[in-house]
């Protein structure tokens, strides 16, 4: 055994030196630059608290329910109450420009992608040329850009103007220098009551489904399936539709979970979260056992493995530590926030409390109206977009557009040949090869490539302070430019977009695994 | 052929677009046939496209012929948004840059032996397609009569001569031109519209626009037609120089010239230091050249075959001089230059590193080399950014305008790259501690939009140095997005280390290399080659992303575009004109890349395995 590295667990007997000892030398390396790391940050941290110290500043979350000071353009709260109300309302306007911007991006970019796709020579050419002009220009130029074409935009006139009513479809679609609005269509007041119904109806109708299912499994031929379930769930929504009324009884247990909820004392609450924390920790560690076990019994654990399972223990016992002693407002947090969600729950379906008139109509929908010169912010509207908000959305929407439209451009063709082929070969007519075969296998490559430009899409949305739209980023920094929290504000931009972040690439790990071909 | 035109539904399109050749149709009307009317479905496609072809252009052109448009406000401004304030009168070295980089660029195409021919025949169709689309713009554009009529006119000449011309080309002809043919055509043309057409004399003085009819500025024509010579002499020079040398030390010459050229480009010829020349030479010099050689020599005696002991020894003793020595320049007793403590920590670590490239001499002789290259360069950055400029600027900074741009992009991809690997490396090791601290910070990075960061660092980078020292605001952005690129660099790399085959890592096991030879030597190589691709996509999205130092209210072009020059008493108002410039530079600039790299790959096999 000439190795120069010995392999750990082969030469027990032979132990070399304690200096030269792999297995000692890699845990005093980690642990050295480790100690490194974290000295560099506790200094640069102390002399950041030094520094603020100087100025006699100190970071905190009080200003949270401060009054805020300032308007937003746009979105749920424009005059908001306190600070922490206005970064709500930049947050909400946030997830409205990213999940509008993935969807129309989506669909804008599969078009484009298979236009690239066409026979067709001037499809082809306007394809390649919409991706490869696009995507090589930065998305802010487009931003900024977007913004001062629509500002070029004529004047948003009423019916009373006598130069007319602007359009396009005056009474359905305007576009104006003060932005673009079109019909809405939202859900009403008796929206909850609907699904609540709809939900009831849709028991028997699963069932039904499954016996369908297990008689053409039993019995072959055509299956009727689908299109019967689908029947009988437009019939269930047309009952539900007119009969949602009686739901509204739903309130009185819904109260009674509010009251339920905000009497958990926080103690409760703190050891129900440290059980879940320490569960977690018990339930990977029971697994990777698991996962290391063999015929013959457990494999030989490597240090890294045991890393693993003493990290999740570690992890764990932070939590609860935090639970209990850092941050013991989070529980009681919990609670009320529990509490003011059943709440709110029970109010959909109450008629004391919100005035919400029983059996109601579900989905409502609006045209959008126009005051002098502007759209009217509140109140019976069409679905509206500001300036800032359409420049931001039309500059995202182009640019993801044109890499979705690659990325689909080359999923479908990674198919290999060979599946259209056989799929041929088994009598398959071309639309259920494409649909069946060819899609399918395609959305698979897709589907990671596609995941990565909605996170891009979505950290994308912070370039909307460029132009003035009030997302968090431009809230925030109307925050601290008033109360100097930097520092704060910024935590809370980084934990909104990891959170952001982390759900996305969550749901898109989800549906690749739903994906994924199953080996063996 | 007829295998290839049965069907034109989608799946039928999918399997033949891109990867079978379409049959060379030989007449036009032939090829309209085969690619817009061959069946209903292609035709309805053609109508459908052609019409929102028509409305898109027509919006365009409306977009950039309209009547308040004013372009004056790009042509007066061109230097502004190029450069911001650089002194007009050291305008030369900007041009001595463009033209270095020039010049590389064609002695780089011959050291890589790059010589393509171009058929006739795509030429002319491509001519031809010329015409047709500016007869298509003369339709559509909302101009007047007299130059519609007269762009109809041209466009439908060019476009009926190369129509003929391809027509009349026998079947099968495969008749070329090279390179060498097309450069000289091009540089003539170039040449011809920049003497004879009537762009117009534009300037801004004293915030006044002046307009004056007739070429463009006679200085600006001097520089441009000298920029044109020396391209083409240096291509020539390459092919001179590609026939004598041999081909790698030329390749790896031109290799190392695009890593390192442009930060002595950047700090000599266009900051123009101020060297305080005693000092440089009795002080600076000497210290970078103690270490380098002395240390070259060190090292390439530590790292010979049986020396591992001694290396390692030496190696702990140096470390354990520069912790003396930052001690005693804590309590003050002795004073000595920061960077001479960095050096000789760096020293004692490399010298860590010596065993691993013991071994045959032209091994460490590399590794000598590097050490030595490695110093003269950070040495040389050390120097020059604590030397002050001599140019007498208006504002802080020396770089302004597009300058930026190209200027942070290349900074930020250099400085981020051996960040890239270490994290890259940490990320797929076997040391959990490494990967734990690597995930989290790649992860949170990632998680982050680059803007978020840049106020990070824009806004509070002073807060966590010590007191008296400060970063200005470039510096600051150039930090914060370096590390914001080491974390998608670090993504990208590990794609390439995981595409290396497990069996590399066990044949090097099997040689009886250690880790760490056989991540320098067997891994990092074909990982590196594999993820290039990746990484010009990175280099490119860098490079686009600086536009968003505007936002943080750096001098970049995309802020003097949209609020210095709308500004201007000449302009007020005026943006849309100068943002549609801005996304011509950058579209210009990116998508070149991004084709000089396609064909780099195709070319070179790079990316592949």
């Amino acid at each position: 055994m000439a190795l120069a590295q010995p392999i750990p667990g082969r030469s027990q007997h032979e132990r070399p030196p304690l200096w030269r000892d792999a297995a000692v030398l890699k845990w005093l390396i980690q642990i050295s630059v480790m100690v490194v790391v974290i000295a560099v940050l506790w200094f640069l941290s102390r002399v950041a608290s030094t520094n603020l110290a100087a100025k006699g500043f100190e970071v905190n979350f009080d200003w949270m329910s401060g009054p805020a000071n300032f308007q937003l353009g746009e979105g749920i709260d424009t005059v908001p109450n306190t600070a922490g109300r206005a970064l709500w309302a930049g947050m909400v306007n946030t997830l409205r420009m990213a999940g509008a911007g993935i969807l129309l991006a989506t669909a804008l970019g599969i078009v484009v992608g298979l236009a690239r796709l066409s026979s067709n020579w001037l499809a082809n050419k306007i394809g390649s040329v919409f991706v490869e002009t696009l995507r090589n220009i930065p998305v802010l130029v487009q931003i900024i850009l977007w913004f001062f074409i629509i500002s070029e935009l004529g004047a948003l006139r009423n019916a009373d103007s006598p130069l007319g009513e602007s359009g396009p479809i005056p009474g359905w679609l305007y576009i104006s220098q003060k932005g673009i609005s079109l019909p809405r269509v939202f859900y009403a007041d008796g929206f909850y009551q609907f699904m609540a119904l709809l939900l009831i109806l849709a028991v028997p109708i699963y069932f039904v489904n499954r016996s369908l299912h297990a008689k053409r499994d039993r019995e072959g031929g055509e299956s009727i399936a689908g299109r019967v379930t689908l029947g009988l769930l437009l019939v269930a929504a047309l009952i539900a539709w007119f009969a949602n009324g009686i739901m509204s009884f739903l309130e009185v247990p819904l109260y009674a979970i509010e009251d339920a909820w905000r009497a958990i004392p926080q103690p409760l609450m703190q050891t129900v979260l440290m059980l879940i924390a320490l569960g977690a920790a018990f339930e990977f560690v029971r697994r990777f056992l698991n996962s290391r076990r063999t015929p013959a019994g457990l494999a030989k654990l490597t240090d890294d493995d045991y890393f693993r399972m003493v990290f999740a223990v570690v992890l764990a016992l932070a939590a609860s530590v935090i639970v209990w002693i850092v941050w013991p407002g989070l529980s009681s947090w919990i609670i009320n926030s529990g509490g003011d969600f059943w709440g709110w729950f029970g109010d959909k379906f109450g008629a004391d409390v919100n005035d919400v008139t029983r059996g109601s109509r579900p989905i409502d929908a609006m045209r959008p109206t126009i005051g002098t010169g502007r759209f009217s912010n509140f109140g019976p509207t069409g679905l509206t977009m500001s300036v800032n908000f359409a420049a931001v959305f039309l500059g995202l929407v182009f640019y993801t557009a044109s890499f979705v439209a690659e990325i689909v451009r080359g999923g479908i063709l990674a198919v290999a040949k060979g599946q259209t082929e056989a799929a041929a070969a088994l009598g398959l007519s071309r639309s259920q090869a494409l649909r069946k075969v060819i899609l399918p296998q395609a959305f698979r490559i897709v589907m990671p490539p596609l995941g990565n430009q909605y996170l891009n899409l979505t950290k994308n949305t912070s370039l909307a302070i460029a132009v003035g739209m009030t997302d968090i980023v431009q809230v925030g920094q109307s925050v601290f430019n008033k109360n100097n929290q930097f520092l704060a504000v910024f935590i809370i931009w980084g934990a909104f977009y990891l959170i952001c972040s982390l759900t996305i690439s969550v749901i898109v790990n989800y549906i690749n695994g739903r994906l994924a071909i199953v080996e063996r | 052929m007829t295998d290839l035109s049965i069907s034109h539904d989608l799946t039928e399109a999918l399997a033949e677009t891109s990867l079978a050749p379409k049959q060379a149709a030989h007449s036009p009307q032939e090829w309209a046939k085969q690619n817009l009317f061959s069946s209903v479905s292609n035709t309805i496609q053609t109508l459908l496209f052609g019409f929102i072809l028509v409305l898109i252009l027509q919006w365009i052109l409306g977009l950039i012929f309209a009547d308040e448009r004013d372009w004056h406000a790009v042509t007066t401004n061109m230097r502004l948004l190029f450069t911001n304030n650089y002194p007009a009168s050291q305008y030369g070295r900007i041009w001595f840059t463009f033209g270095a980089l020039l010049s590389t660029a064609m002695l780089t195409v011959a050291a890589f032996r790059y010589f393509p021919t171009f058929t006739v025949r795509k030429i002319l169709i491509n001519i031809t397609g010329t015409g047709a689309f500016i007869a298509l713009v003369g339709a559509l554009a909302p101009i007047s009569t007299t130059p519609r009529l007269v762009m109809l006119a041209v466009g439908a000449v060019i476009m009926a001569a190369a129509g003929m011309a391809v027509n009349n080309r026998p079947d099968g002809d495969e008749a070329a031109v090279s390179l060498t043919a097309v450069l000289l055509v091009v540089a003539a043309a170039v040449l011809a519209t920049i003497w004879f057409v009537p762009f117009g004399n534009d300037r801004l003085i004293n915030l006044e626009a002046v307009l004056e009819p007739g070429t463009i500025l006679l200085e600006t024509k001097l520089w441009l037609s000298l920029m044109v010579g020396v391209t083409v002499v240096a291509y020539f020079a390459g092919r001179a120089l590609a026939g004598v040398l041999p081909e790698s030390p030329f390749k790896q010459a031109m290799v190392g010239w695009w890593i390192l050229g442009p930060a002595f480009l950047i700090f000599l010829v266009i900051r123009d230091p101020a060297f305080d020349y005693g000092y440089v030479f009795t002080v600076d010099i000497p210290i970078a050249l103690v270490f380098g050689l002395g240390g070259g020599a060190l090292l390439y005696f530590l790292a010979r075959p049986g020396n591992e002991a001694l290396a390692r020894a030496v190696g702990v003793g140096i470390l354990a001089v520069c912790a003396l020595t930052f001690i005693l320049g804590a309590t003050g007793s002795v004073s000595m230059l920061q960077k001479i403590r960095l050096t000789i920590l760096a020293l004692g670590l490399v010298a860590l590193l010596a065993p691993t490239f013991s071994g045959e001499p032209r091994v460490r002789r590399n590794f000598a080399y590097a050490w030595i290259g490695a110093i003269a360069i950070s040495h040389w950055l050390i120097t020059a950014i604590n030397t002050p400029s001599t140019l007498e600027l208006r504002a802080d900074s020396f770089l302004g305008g597009f300058m930026i741009s190209i200027t942070l992009g290349y900074y930020v991809m250099l400085a981020s790259f051996p960040m890239g690997v270490l994290m890259s490396l940490a990320r797929t090791s076997k040391m959990p501690l490494f990967r734990v601290m690597s995930t989290i910070y790649i992860e949170s990075v990632r998680g982050i939009p680059l803007i978020v960061i840049l106020f990070f660092f824009d806004n509070l980078l002073n807060l966590f140095l010590p007191n008296g020292m400060s970063v200005s605001k470039i510096a600051g952005v150039f930090i914060g997005y370096t590390l914001f690129s080491a974390a998608y660099m670090a993504e990208n790399i590990r794609g390439g280390l995981q595409s290396v085959r497990s069996g590399q890592f066990e044949a090097s096991d099997a040689l009886g290399l250690t880790t760490l030879q056989r991540t320098v030597f067997i891994i990092l190589p074909q990982a590196l080659r594999v993820s290039i691709p990746n990484l010009v996509g990175q280099a490119i999205a860098t490079f686009k992303e600086t536009s968003l130092v505007s936002i943080i209210g750096a001098f970049d072009i995309l802020y003097i575009a949209r609020n210095v020059v709308p500004g201007q008493t000449a302009f007020i108002g005026h943006s849309i004109a100068p943002m549609l410039f801005v996304s011509l530079v950058y579209w210009i600039f990116a998508y070149s890349m991004s084709r000089a790299s396609r064909t780099l790959e195709t070319k070179l096999g790079v990316g592949a395995r």
